[in-house]
């Protein structure tokens, strides 16, 4: 060993792998919105091709945008929960149960508004039922949404009994229309404006990405909390009022199981279930339309339902598997 | 039979990229048994990733290595372990949830099987052994790690290095973990294995203990190797230069004698938490550096959490002296001008998978706005960039994650996310923890341009030189008390501080 010359000597930078590649992509900040938007074209463009142009029909068309709509639409309302690291699989059955008290408070005023309202308020209230319990008793969102779920479903079945509770059919269709399409994209346009332009979004986004780290910037996180879930419940409730008016009736069993679908929605719009900075609020619509889009093309194909099923199943897991950010060495070890 | 001297491990043409990062570039390197190898650099110099990456915590991205002359490809650290590569991390390397012994032994609980359950009795007697041969007397196996404070952790650490009897063991920056006791220990261990014909790779920050206790020392800058030098050939200037890159010119702290007003704008009175602190009482200046020191339980890690509104606060008050208003909750500390730094930067300063412009960007929600709440997203792009550009911090944007920065510009970021809130009242702990003398002598100054500026700053460190280089006044703490006061016009006595904190 000898002594050298202070001199760096600089070589040709290494070669990258197709791993590091990738990685750098995935990096990209437009990664995200752009994916699952490529995904989805893909898929609209296979299937067009496949079902030689059926695909694209107006009728079929119409009928994906009705189906995604009310799991797109508490995927966008969820996804103020999810910013946060939190997950709420409750959704379903919160919207489920306003559905429940819209319909009963229909029964005895026979009047839709009042529907409307109650379902809606129903939906804001149910989730600041949750919200309180995660803060009051410092319960994780996720173990309260357990509990939630069996509250609710066992409240459903107790309040609707055997018969569905039926709304008017005529009523229900004429607001189909404008009125479902003119709040939607309202309330749409109203969450990616707070949560994009705002600092709500990013301090949801960044109590997500590290909480310790957000109290210590002077982030109310109880506040947050809050705020997150009573934009959740507006998007429910909601939700809930297009499923009563889509369905016109309301069952025991109403919205079980969707808060799943909100999930797999999420993911397959390319936001990470678990939060952080790169959240967003439109990924819950892309990936409702996705699964629909998915869901239509295979059937209009001859897939039998059970077999659509399994490939659900199958890119869901792929997608986590792309998404999910593995520590490559020991947690929390600092890399060099 | 090795005989002194011998090449132990060849490191030849190693490259390893995080994404577009490259740690190493080409490193070449030999590990001679007998020897303490110095490893020193600046933060993200890669000595910790050359070391790992012979350890088998993680794969290079090209390049060979050979190990007692045949071809080395660890998998995993245990196949480096069994085959005599020992690591003692620069993080916590123990599980806190169970027992000291099935840390010792992690991975290897095969030989203590009797029929088909393992024996916890043998197995904490052999770890006891492994304890006692390295000269820990006071750590029982038996009981759960987190029951351990962070400096016996590390010891148990080292237990389970040397418990395999490695033919070569890595230190890398244990010894910032360790009191003057614990790096005895250690340092007498390095000795031992490199007397015993074994090798040793030693990596620190202190250049005077690296030239201390190496043998010959080599220098990495950005990835590349940029030369080795036997003990005789040792000399601080030389070296320096070696790992910047150029001469360090001017104070390294500061060395105006400026003093402060005597307004004071921070007060505790009477303060008593949850743990550590009893009826303690503060008064901090505008203008003014007051450091704190003491041992590392003393309390003012707590002193400045609680300052901050961070810590349950029992009885007593923390008040801003202008607007007379009680700082209960971090909330209110940073609406009203108020900033912290913690000590686990990466775990509670930084949003690890954040970009640095998240990062910085936290504490402007409100200076951002443009038009009524909106975020103006062009105010919002220049308060990270114009810290980005004045702290020169190492990046390829604003929109690289800080998890792919090194250490000292990742201090940088969280330094830059106060700056740009224009922090009247900044109380940093440990600001300069696991950061290289670069970046540290740009701290200081930083600390230094913010005094001048009329902000007051709580200097929390346990290195006894910062706080006599930096502060106005400085208080020496010792079981939650203040058991010395010191100005900076009287000059500070080494010794006397040290009496006031043991």
């Amino acid at each position: 060993m000898s002594a050298a010359s202070g001199m760096a000597i600089q070589k040709q930078s290494p070669k990258l792998t197709l791993a590091d590649r990738i990685d750098i992509i995935k990096n990209k900040r437009f990664f995200p919105l752009a994916f699952p938007l490529a995904m989805l074209a893909v898929l609209v463009v296979l299937f067009a091709v496949l079902t030689g142009g059926q695909f694209l029909q107006g009728s079929v068309v119409k009928n994906i945008f009705n189906q995604s709509f009310i799991v797109g639409t508490m995927a966008t309302a969820v996804a103020f929960i999810y910013s946060t690291g939190n997950i709420d699989f409750s959704v379903g059955n919160v919207m489920g149960l306003a559905c429940v008290f819209g319909a009963l408070a229909y029964e005895v005023t026979e009047s839709m508004p009042v529907m409307i309202a109650v379902t809606l308020v129903g939906g804001i209230a149910l989730m600041m039922c949750n919200c309180t319990l995660c803060i009051a008793c410092h319960i994780k969102p996720a173990m309260v949404a357990i509990v939630a779920m069996s509250i609710y479903s066992a409240l459903c079945t107790v309040l609707v009994g055997a018969d569905p509770i039926r709304v008017d059919y005529q009523a229900s269709k004429a607001l189909e229309g404008g009125f479902r399409y003119g709040t939607f994209i309202l309330y749409f346009l109203v969450c990616l404006i707070l949560y994009h332009r705002t600092a709500i979004g990013r301090k949801l986004r960044f109590i997500g990405g590290n909480e310790t780290c957000a109290v210590q910037t002077g982030i109310n996180t109880t506040k947050a909390q809050i705020i997150a879930f009573v934009f959740a419940g507006v998007g429910v409730g909601l939700a809930g009022v297009y499923q009563t008016i889509r369905t016109t009736s309301v069952a025991q069993t109403v919205g079980s199981g969707m808060g799943m679908d909100v999930m797999l929605a999420t993911v397959l719009g390319g936001m990470s279930i678990f939060g952080g900075t790169k959240s967003n609020v439109y990924a819950g619509l892309i990936g409702a339309i996705t699964v629909t889009v998915l869901n239509t093309g295979l059937l209009m194909l001859g897939v039998s339902s059970t077999m659509i099923q399994g490939v659900r199943g199958v890119i869901f897991l792929l997608l986590v598997f792309l998404n999910s950010e593995r520590q490559k060495t020991l947690p929390s070890r600092q890399q060099f | 039979m090795s005989e002194k001297g011998d090449v132990l491990v060849t490191v030849k043409d190693l490259c390893k990229n995080f994404g577009v990062t490259v740690a190493l570039n080409h490193v070449d390197m030999e590990i001679h048994r007998g020897e303490i190898r110095g490893l020193i650099g600046e933060n993200g110099s890669g000595k910790s990733t050359v070391t790992s990456i012979i350890a088998g915590i993680q794969p290079a991205t090209s390049g060979e290595m050979f190990y007692k002359g045949k071809p080395w490809h660890p998998a995993t650290s245990l196949e480096a372990t069994q085959a005599g590569i020992g690591i003692i991390v620069q993080e916590m390397g123990t599980i806190p949830s169970i027992t000291v012994a099935e840390n010792i032994f992690l991975g290897n609980y095969e030989k203590f099987r009797v029929g088909p359950i393992i024996s916890k009795r043998k197995m904490i007697a052999a770890a006891r052994e492994a304890l006692e041969k390295i000269g820990i007397m006071d750590i029982d196996p038996a009981r759960v790690t987190g029951s351990y404070n962070m400096e016996q952790r590390k010891l148990i650490e080292i237990a389970k290095t040397m418990a395999n009897d490695p033919e070569m063991f890595v230190v890398d920056e244990t010894t910032t973990a360790l009191s003057e006791n614990g790096r005895e220990l250690l340092y007498r261990l390095m000795r031992r294995a490199a007397d015993d014909n074994k090798a040793v790779v030693f990596i620190s920050h202190d250049l005077d203990e690296i030239m201390d206790k190496c043998d010959a020392v080599t220098v990495l800058r950005d990835g590349n190797i940029i030369g080795s030098l036997d003990k005789e050939a040792f000399d601080p200037d030389l070296i320096k230069k070696m790992m910047i890159g150029r001469e360090i010119q001017g104070d390294y702290y500061r060395s105006d004698m400026d003093g402060y007003e005597n307004q004071v704008v921070l007060k505790a009175e009477n303060l008593t938490t949850m743990r550590d602190l009893l009826c303690f009482d503060i008064e901090l200046h505008k203008g003014e550096i007051l450091g704190i020191g003491g041992l590392s339980e003393c309390g003012m890690h707590t002193l400045g959490r609680a300052l901050y509104g961070l810590e349950d606060i029992v009885s007593g008050q923390v008040t801003l002296q202008q607007s007379g208003t009680r700082i209960t909750t971090p909330e209110i500390a940073f609406q009203h001008g108020m900033g912290y730094v913690s000590k686990n930067r990466d775990q509670e300063s930084l949003v690890m998978n954040g970009t640095i412009g998240v990062n910085i960007q936290s504490t402007g929600y409100k200076a951002n706005r443009g038009l009524g709440i909106f975020i103006s997203a062009k105010k919002e792009k220049q308060y990270a960039q114009l810290q980005v550009d004045s702290l020169a911090i190492k990046c390829n944007g604003i929109f690289q994650p800080v998890s792919a920065l090194s250490g000292g510009n990742k201090q940088k970021v969280v330094f830059g996310k106060w700056l740009a809130a224009d922090a009247d009242i900044l109380i940093l702990d440990c600001p300069t923890r696991g950061v290289d003398i670069g970046v540290k002598a740009a701290m200081y100054q930083l600390i230094n341009e913010m005094k001048h500026k009329g902000k007051s700053i709580v200097l929390i460190s346990e290195e006894l030189p910062e706080l006599c280089g930096m502060s106005d006044r400085l208080i020496i703490m010792r079981n939650g008390e203040i058991s010395g006061e010191f100005l900076r016009q009287d000059g500070y006595d080494n010794n006397k501080l040290i009496d006031c904190m043991i």
